[in-house]
């Protein structure tokens, strides 16, 4: 069938996501992990992995469950396989966070768990792999938007195979020279082929076509996009490439670390030319929240990015990388998940439940599942929260940081919460609320006729 | 090799004509294992899904002036079947002059999709709408499919304007 359904799972993902997010920033304020623990602790291991896994690698999963399909206009390879692969990655960060608090000394040491959250996270990420890939190749050749989300998935494999190289490491076994290395020296590259190719570069490839779509702006396929593509491609390609042979043959990282720096920054000089003729190109003069705040979380990127150069600059990136990666993982990449959320999910939940009687009887708008005054406001405090955090990390403001991720955790509960009557059509007038036809949808999974 | 008949459909896009009935036309008159290799003003993607599924798998190139060819080869299967039983729309079933036309280019999604929607709901059987869009309408097709419309739509030459036809109680759909 042409045409796309809803993911079945979507949703599922997006609320264990959501949960992780909460308890990371909870674990923030009770002071566990960096900036109150070193940066390579068992504990800030703990925290950044229920933040890189849980939350955005959920949340981005989940989105491309619904929009791959979208972007190539070919159904989903398979709208089941979601659970299982759900249920492979939640219960190896599972292990994965027992292993780390074993380290940590909270727990027996046991290094059998390390194994386990080995297997069932190659597992889990590869069922996703595969289920993504099999729509993708359905739609060969493949438009730009799905080429960003192909290197998006390159980059989540190769961080995943970094990340279980790393992990039966801690389970004693995989103990050759050359991986003894990789585990010494390797670390910059699980985490840029991580935060910057599977989460940042996907999501610069998805945004410019959710932008498009909810602003009404042209669509992007001139040279400055494809550019965009190159270049990014090239940047991962130096990093995982350029960066193991680095470690196999003894040369120096650092090299290999700036050039793809300067490549990638390059990249995002024309993806921030791209932005700002998306939202100047745009026909609708008023625009909505999400877009509004995803701009907020461009412009969070932005400052990461000239921050990150001007750091490097200076020879200061040691002093305040842990300050840099938290501004891309909460400004940026949480602060444009949370906006994405707040319109997919009132987008997924009116599709579902007013979908089937749409034209027969009066119906609400997407627009009235949500309501943006009550929410704008949690939005702003948490942006100003990530801000004041990441400036306290900055300046070792330890203490003053957990005031400000307390900020972040009550912003995030409210946002969290305007989720949940937005998908119970809490918002929606008694009269339209559920014509003849319809049913409540479910919070966590989507109804999907088959 | 694959022995292709070559259609070109260029001069009925640049008059402003609807070159569907003609590439089925010719895609049913193939004989076992023969290609089409299709010129066109756009790439025509809806009309791979359709072929697509029809059992054949296509090579589509940009040829220069924003042209495209496109060709398509049979699969063992597409070769086999029975001229007509593949096909979702006979080629020689012309649909009627639509008697609705909309124009929801300027509208947010998804307000094209419930406009349409609420139009076929107040429409006689085999009656068709027209509707132009700014995209290709994802979400509508199964929706039509589930209230056993029949549709057909695909990119104007400018490649910026999608024009859908909906033809109500037609069943199954087809695009070109």
């Amino acid at each position: 069938m042409i045409g796309a359904t809803l993911s079945r799972w979507t949703l599922s993902y997006f609320a264990s996501a959501v949960a992780f997010l909460l308890a990371a920033e909870a674990l923030m304020v009770l002071g566990f992990g960096y900036p109150g623990s070193a940066l390579r602790s068992p504990e800030t291991l703990v925290l950044v992995h229920c933040v890189a896994i849980g939350w955005l690698s959920l949340l981005m999963c989940g989105a491309l469950f619904q929009f791959v399909p979208v972007l190539v206009a070919k159904p989903i390879h398979s709208n089941t396989l979601p659970l299982p692969a759900l249920l492979l990655i939640l219960t190896g960060l599972g292990a994965l966070i027992a292993g780390f608090l074993q380290l940590a000394g909270y727990l027996p040491p046991n290094a059998s768990v390390f194994m386990a959250a080995s297997v069932l996270l190659g597992a889990g990420f590869l069922l996703v792999l595969w289920n993504l890939g099999r729509t993708l190749a359905a739609a060969w050749p493949l438009n730009l938007p799905a080429r960003f989300v192909t290197i998006g998935l390159a980059s989540v494999a190769a961080t995943v195979t970094f990340g279980v190289l790393f992990t039966l490491g801690f389970a004693g076994e995989a103990q050759g020279p050359f991986l003894l290395e990789l585990r010494a020296r390797g670390l910059p590259l699980h985490f840029i082929a991580g935060l910057g190719g599977w989460l940042t570069f996907t999501a610069i490839g998805v945004s410019h076509r959710l932008l498009a779509m909810f602003m009404l702006s042209p669509e992007l396929e001139g040279a400055s996009t494809r550019w965009t593509f190159y270049l990014g491609t090239l940047a991962l390609a130096i990093v995982v490439i350029g960066g193991v042979v680095a470690i196999a043959v003894g040369g120096r990282l650092d090299v290999v670390l700036l050039g793809a720096g300067l490549v990638g920054l390059a990249c995002l000089a024309l993806y921030a030319r791209d932005v700002v003729q998306l939202y100047r190109k745009r026909v609708r003069p008023v625009i909505e929240l999400n877009s509004r705040m995803a701009g907020v979380a461009l412009g969070q990127l932005a400052a990461a990015a000239l921050l990150t150069s001007a750091a490097a600059a200076l020879g200061v990136v040691d002093r305040f990388g842990g300050a840099l990666v938290f501004l891309v993982a909460f400004g940026w990449l949480s602060g444009l998940g949370l906006a994405k959320l707040y319109k997919i999910i009132a987008f997924v939940t009116w599709l579902e439940c007013y979908g089937p009687v749409l034209g027969k009887t009066p119906t609400p708008r997407v627009q009235d599942l949500v309501v943006e005054p009550r929410a704008r406001r949690w939005f702003w405090l948490y942006f100003a929260a990530v801000d004041a955090a990441t400036l306290c990390l900055a300046l070792e403001a330890t203490l003053i940081f957990r005031v400000a991720a307390a900020a972040m955790l009550l912003a995030t509960a409210a946002i969290a919460l305007e989720f949940i009557r937005t998908r119970r059509l809490s918002n929606v007038k008694a009269a339209l609320r559920l014509p003849t036809g319809t049913r409540l949808p479910r919070l966590l999974f989507t109804f999907v006729a088959s | 090799m694959t022995d292709f008949v070559d259609l070109d459909v260029r001069p009925i896009l640049r008059s402003g004509g609807e070159p569907f009935a003609k590439i089925m036309e010719a895609v049913q008159g193939l004989a076992p294992g023969q290609g089409l290799r299709l010129l066109a003003t756009f790439k025509p993607t809806p009309l791979l899904h359709v072929l697509g599924s029809q059992g054949f798998t296509h090579e589509a190139k940009e040829i220069g002036g924003g042209d495209w060819q496109v060709e398509f080869t049979p699969t063992a299967g597409a070769a086999s079947a029975a001229p007509g039983a593949r096909a979702t729309t006979p080629a020689s079933d012309t649909w009627p002059t639509p008697v609705r036309e909309m124009d929801n280019r300027d509208l947010d999604p998804p307000e094209p999709m419930v406009r349409i929607l609420a139009a076929t709901e107040s429409m006689a059987k085999g009656e068709v709408l027209a509707a132009l869009l700014c995209r290709e309408p994802i979400f509508l097709f199964p929706e039509l499919a589930k209230r056993g419309h029949g549709w057909r739509g695909g990119f104007e030459p400018d490649g910026k304007t999608y024009r859908v036809l909906v033809r109500i109680g037609a069943g199954a759909g087809a695009a070109a």
